[in-house]
């Protein structure tokens, strides 16, 4: 969003209270959804109950296109359509919740920078998976990112998508690592993460906030999806707080 | 050869030469964000400003790399880069489907402006990142940090948010000086005392000159005509070489 568009938004949220009725927008759970859009939708409904702000999932196969910004999940609340994570935070500080008001500036920092690590790392080491991992591509990405379409549309946006994300990769550095490279850095993000968390229940001690709630959307959706290889997985020393 | 920080960094440790022996495992896992943090909010408008930005790119980025590296790759290298840079912003930050540079300007300038804030904030009083002695995450922020402060550029907003920020200054200055051995107000005591032995020498022989001049002139009627009298030319001193580059550094 522009930043001007961002201001309004947030001026309008702050007025109104969260309804009831608010939704959230993800691709199709059994057939379409992949597993960084499945991350992400996680987290963000992690975040909202953390809120206790009540929150209804509704599967859609255009809501890609649905979305503002191209990106899963999205909320609509009142007359206002917010995606991604970050957006999604700061919409609902605008109205009046928010998880990280009793941290330190400090803290903040160091709260934001882990989520970025969660989003250069993890993130990007999932859509490598998904996307330029040959195997994966081939047995579950491109049967799944085009299922609800009919032939030839479903092999179009599948290999149209695919691109997009391989440029992407070539731009940032990674289109040249191997598959090992890329488990090794997972490695690393998540000892930083298991270091950083250490024993307490949650990464800032007692409360949670959106860091938690991104890292368990990524970590339970590694966990529990099915690959053709499993070496993501096994990368994750089993946590035994969540 | 080895290119690209993260994996110079990795060389290096496994060369055994690691910053980071007085961490803990918890600040090794808070350098890694930090880290992370750099590259996903701040590097993009440093790329902007440095390679993307007209101004800045044509007046100070291009010359200053081009004259570096040999003909014909000063003419096709720099194009690349600012391509690549170009490439590298909008592909991270532009939204698809409409790639425009406009909308995502701002964005960029404004993450950059929150995670030097951010910076600022963690770093406080303290001398370094870690307390007192430094380690990789100095040397990452400050290999960010000291181009953005003293390059000097046309267009320089970021450049001043850097300046307003005192504790990051006070950072890229403790560092170059203690670890680049180029002072930032001139020469160096020592390199002025061998300039002053110089002027001295050379007045010396100009005295001189003059002197003899004077005597040839009364010699010239009446002896043949002496081949011509060069000045002794001075050798470049160290102090006279590190003026020469301190000048190499700022365009």
């Amino acid at each position: 969003m522009s930043l001007v568009a961002e201001a309004f938004v947030s001026q309008i949220a702050a007025a109104e209270p969260w309804p009831e009725n608010a939704t959230l927008y993800q691709q199709l759970k059994g057939e379409q959804i992949l597993l960084s859009d499945n991350a992400a939708s996680l987290a963000v409904q992690a975040f909202l109950q953390m809120c206790n702000l009540p929150i209804k999932v509704v599967c859609r196969a255009n809501a890609e296109y649905m979305s503002p910004s191209g990106k899963v999940p999205f909320i609509h609340v009142g007359n206002q359509v917010v995606s991604e994570l970050g957006p999604i935070v700061q919409f609902v500080k605008a109205k009046g919740h928010s998880l990280s008001d009793g941290l330190g500036e400090v803290q903040k920092a160091e709260m934001k920078a882990y989520m970025e690590l969660v989003n250069n790392m993890l993130l990007t080491a999932e859509l490598y998976l998904q996307w330029c991992d040959e195997a994966t591509v081939g047995e579950i990405t491109h049967a799944r990112y085009g299922s609800p379409y009919p032939w030839p549309l479903n092999h179009i946006l599948a290999y149209q998508k695919q691109w997009e994300v391989k440029r992407k990769m070539k731009a940032i550095g990674w289109g040249k690592k191997t598959l090992d490279q890329v488990l090794e850095d997972v490695d690393q993000c998540c000892q930083a993460l298991s270091q950083r968390l250490g024993t307490q229940p949650y990464f800032f001690n007692k409360q949670p906030t959106e860091l938690d709630a991104l890292v368990f959307g990524h970590l339970y959706t590694i966990l529990t999806t099915q690959l053709t290889n499993d070496e993501l997985s096994e990368k994750i020393p089993l946590p035994d707080t969540w | 050869m080895v290119s690209q920080p993260a994996k110079i960094l990795n060389f290096l440790r496994k060369q055994k030469y690691n910053a980071d022996y007085e961490l803990s495992a918890k600040q090794g896992a808070d350098t890694l964000a930090y880290i992370a943090l750099l590259e996903e909010k701040l590097l993009p408008a440093v790329l902007h400003t440095f390679w993307v930005e007209s101004d800045n790119y044509f007046t100070v980025t291009k010359p200053w790399f081009a004259s570096q590296i040999p003909f014909p790759l000063s003419l096709i290298l720099p194009g690349r880069m600012s391509k690549g840079a170009l490439n590298r912003i909008l592909l991270t930050r532009g939204q698809p489907p409409l790639y425009h540079l406009r909308e995502v300007e701002a964005q960029i300038y404004r993450d950059a402006k929150e995670c030097l804030n951010l910076l600022s904030n963690r770093l406080g009083t303290s001398q370094f990142f870690f307390g007192d002695t430094p380690s990789t995450l100095d040397a990452y922020v400050f290999g960010f940090l000291a181009p953005l402060y003293k390059v000097r550029f046309p267009k320089v907003q970021l450049q001043e948010h850097l300046k307003q920020l005192s504790n990051l200054c006070r950072f890229c200055d403790d560092i170059l000086s203690s670890y680049f051995r180029l002072s930032l107000g001139g020469i160096s005591p020592a390199g002025q005392e061998t300039v002053d032995a110089n002027l001295q020498k050379l007045t010396q022989l100009v005295n001189k000159e003059s002197n003899l001049i004077e005597k040839m002139d009364d010699n010239l009627r009446q002896s043949p005509q002496l081949p011509p009298r060069k000045l002794p030319t001075l050798k470049l001193t160290p102090a006279e070489e590190e003026n020469n580059s301190f000048q190499r550094l700022s365009p």
